[in-house]
């Protein structure tokens, strides 16, 4: 790992924090970020720097970094375009660890002089910069925070272990407050913006060897440089899922393309066919982002084999087709299994799969039909459909789940479908670090997804 | 680069085109076709014709001298008002799948290549398969098993396989060629398939 790109860590795991251009006025950028750092209590020194002030509350202002005493590890920036040169120059001498830009005004209004002077002074110096016109980061471990949205509007995500790298900031806030909404957990998150110094692949490549981070969520517009992001992907994803959303994939083809070739062939297809040969699971939208990252918190699939436990035999039907259209198969339960799951059973029933509990199944039942499978050789991957309006089934079910999912055995993912309650039900499970699912399709799309990356990865580590 | 240009470029690269003789007459036209023994099939070259077959450009399957005077006087005549510089003749191709193995060089990831089903389906159906280059023999493999065509190239309704194992090299082969020559754009189309190899029939490139 290129040295700047190891620096990155004094960004995210600084002691020391200077805020550029911080602000005693509510709801300027500058006092967010301030705000964010005293009120979630952030462990470290925090700097707040601008020349209008001696102090800002409580603490003791500085005009420029040069005056500031000691070390600073990481320096963030609010101020003007037209001032963050000097600001960067002075970082440099003071050997500051790395630098945040939040500022806009660079290369998307054409000022490309102003960010070329930034890359200059931050490569020469091996420090780290992430932006400019961006959000910057979000470590949800260490309480940095250069997200100028009020908490209070936008949720922060607890500590976990999915790493969001987003060129946009606003799909970056969005995801974020939707992770925090279902309570799923966030490693690193990294709005990077223009891209001036640290690029995309910078970050996974950072994030390879960060040991908080298990999946990367990576957000698109345009690659830096495609190459090198098709070489560090490939590379990354190897031991970390990418899941990537690619936006702007209208044809892009040229009109005029005097070819069939030209005229199929746009700028997207080449980023599907980069995904496609790293191997990186691609989301077709936010939500999806979603259905498909939270999964990946469940054991490796050892096979396709799944095994569908339901109380509603209709859902069990479509859930049956999604896995027969996504190329799952319906595991075939062993002789054990079917004689534990007949005892289970109420008299009319059916040893089947799916294992149509019927209506009247208990949570008793669910447990008792998912130790069956989780100890049936037959079945790599269990899915449970809890309908939650039905009267047996209580909250006793979320316990029984997350006791199958904390012993980590085989994957298991939750469909249920319904209005408030089970929505309420389901925010809990998924706080729980059960997957969870409201419909069928995106349920089984997410499984596939996650069993051929496994399969990838077994592959990979046979070939090595 | 007339097609004729383009058709030596990739002889010198190893490719195997479907034998062919380039006319410029009737008379030459005969010839041609009785060297390359029938049936043949016969195209025009013109820099003004962008899609031969729309244009009555391509006549296929011709059987005898005069099937293949007939196809010739009325391709021309329909063709009268443009720049011809003769008229390609090729010995019939085998029959099979027609497939197409495009190529382009993208802004941001440099070459890459296409493969999927060809002929005059490619824009209508857009059943393709990208792959950034180099492409080697196991991404070819992914990239036929992508295609919603697969089952047709595994020998659907009683039909023969392809021989896989001669697209997965004539698809290498086409992006060791993207990036040693710098081709900005390219389409082998139609390349027609089946159980004992491909031909590849037409070829068109920009540098």
């Amino acid at each position: 790992m290129k040295k700047i790109v190891k620096n990155l860590t004094n960004i995210f795991k600084p002691k020391s924090v200077a805020i550029i251009g911080a602000s005693p006025t509510p709801n300027k950028i500058g006092n967010v970020i301030l705000r964010n750092f005293i009120d979630n209590k952030f462990e470290g020194k925090i700097i707040p720097v601008n020349p209008k002030h001696d102090n800002i509350s409580d603490l003791r202002c500085y005009s420029s970094v040069t005056e500031v005493p000691g070390k600073i590890d990481c320096v963030i920036i609010a101020t003007p375009a037209e001032t963050v040169p000097q600001i960067i120059e002075e970082c440099c001498r003071r050997k500051v660890g790395g630098i945040v830009i939040l500022s806009g005004g660079f290369e998307e209004v054409g000022r490309m002089e102003l960010a070329q002077k930034i890359k200059e002074l931050a490569t020469a110096s091996e420090i780290p910069v992430i932006g400019p016109n961006c959000l910057g980061v979000y470590n949800p471990y260490t309480k940095v925070d250069s997200i100028f949205l009020p908490g209070y509007k936008l949720q922060r995500p607890k500590p976990g272990s999915i790493a969001f790298i987003s060129q946009s900031g606003a799909v970056g806030s969005t995801v974020m407050d939707l992770s925090a909404h279902y309570g799923l957990g966030i490693s690193k998150f990294i709005s990077y913006g223009n891209a001036t110094v640290l690029d995309e692949s910078d970050y996974l490549e950072f994030l390879l060897n960060d040991k908080e981070t298990e999946a990367i969520i990576l957000y698109l517009e345009g690659a830096k440089e495609g190459r090198k992001l098709l070489e560090t992907m490939k590379k990354v994803n190897k031991t970390k899922p990418i899941i990537a959303l690619k936006a702007g994939k209208g044809a892009g083809a040229q009109a005029a393309a005097k070819s069939h070739t030209g005229n199929i062939a746009g700028a997207y297809m080449a980023y599907q066919a980069a995904f496609k040969q790293a191997k990186v699971i691609e989301a077709g939208g936010i939500n999806e982002l979603f259905n498909f990252v939270k999964i990946f918190n469940q054991p490796k699939a050892k096979g396709r084999r799944v095994g569908v436990i339901t109380n509603g035999g209709g859902i069990g039907v479509l859930t049956a087709d999604a896995i027969e259209a996504e190329g799952l198969e319906l595991a075939q339960f062993s002789d054990a299994t079917k004689a534990e799951l007949k005892k289970i059973l109420p008299a009319y029933g059916n040893v089947g799969n799916p294992l149509d509990l019927v209506a009247d199944a208990d949570v008793n039942g669910y447990d008792k039909s998912i130790a069956a499978m989780m100890n049936d050789p037959n079945i790599d991957v269990l899915v449970v459909i809890v309908l939650l309006q039905t009267p047996p089934v209580d909250e006793r079910v979320i316990h029984v789940l997350s006791k199958y999912v904390d012993e980590r055995k085989k994957p298991i993912i939750t469909i249920s479908i319904g209005g408030a309650y089970t929505e309420a039900y389901r925010k809990i499970l998924e706080s729980k670090g059960v997957p969870s699912y409201n419909s069928e399709k995106a349920a089984i799309k997410a499984l596939e997804r996650f069993v051929t990356y496994g399969k990838y990865q077994e592959s990979i580590r046979k070939s090595e | 680069m007339t097609l004729v240009e383009d058709f030596r470029l990739l002889e010198k690269h190893g490719f195997k085109l479907i034998p062919y003789e380039i006319a410029q007459s009737e008379e030459e036209t005969i010839k041609a076709a009785e060297k390359l023994k029938y049936p043949v099939a016969i195209k025009i070259i013109s820099p003004e014709i962008e899609h031969k077959s729309d244009s009555g450009g391509v006549k296929v399957d011709l059987r005898s001298e005069e099937a293949l005077k007939v196809a010739y006087r009325e391709m021309i005549q329909r063709n009268a008002s443009k720049k011809i510089d003769g008229v390609l003749v090729q010995k019939m191709a085998r029959k099979g799948m027609e497939l197409i193995i495009g190529g382009k060089k993208d802004a941001q990831f440099g070459h890459m290549l296409v493969l999927g089903l060809g002929g005059i389906y490619v824009e209508i159906f857009k059943d393709v398969s990208a792959r950034i280059c180099p492409v080697e023999t196991k991404d070819v493999e992914e990239m036929i098993a992508e295609l919603k065509s697969h089952p047709l190239l595994e020998g659907a309704r009683g039909k023969k396989p392809i021989n896989k194992k001669e697209l997965e090299k004539l698809v290498v082969r086409a992006s060791q060629f993207m990036q040693r020559e710098d081709i900005k754009e390219m389409d082998l189309n139609p390349v027609i398939c089946d159980e004992r190899g491909c031909d590849i029939i037409d070829a068109r490139f920009r540098k």
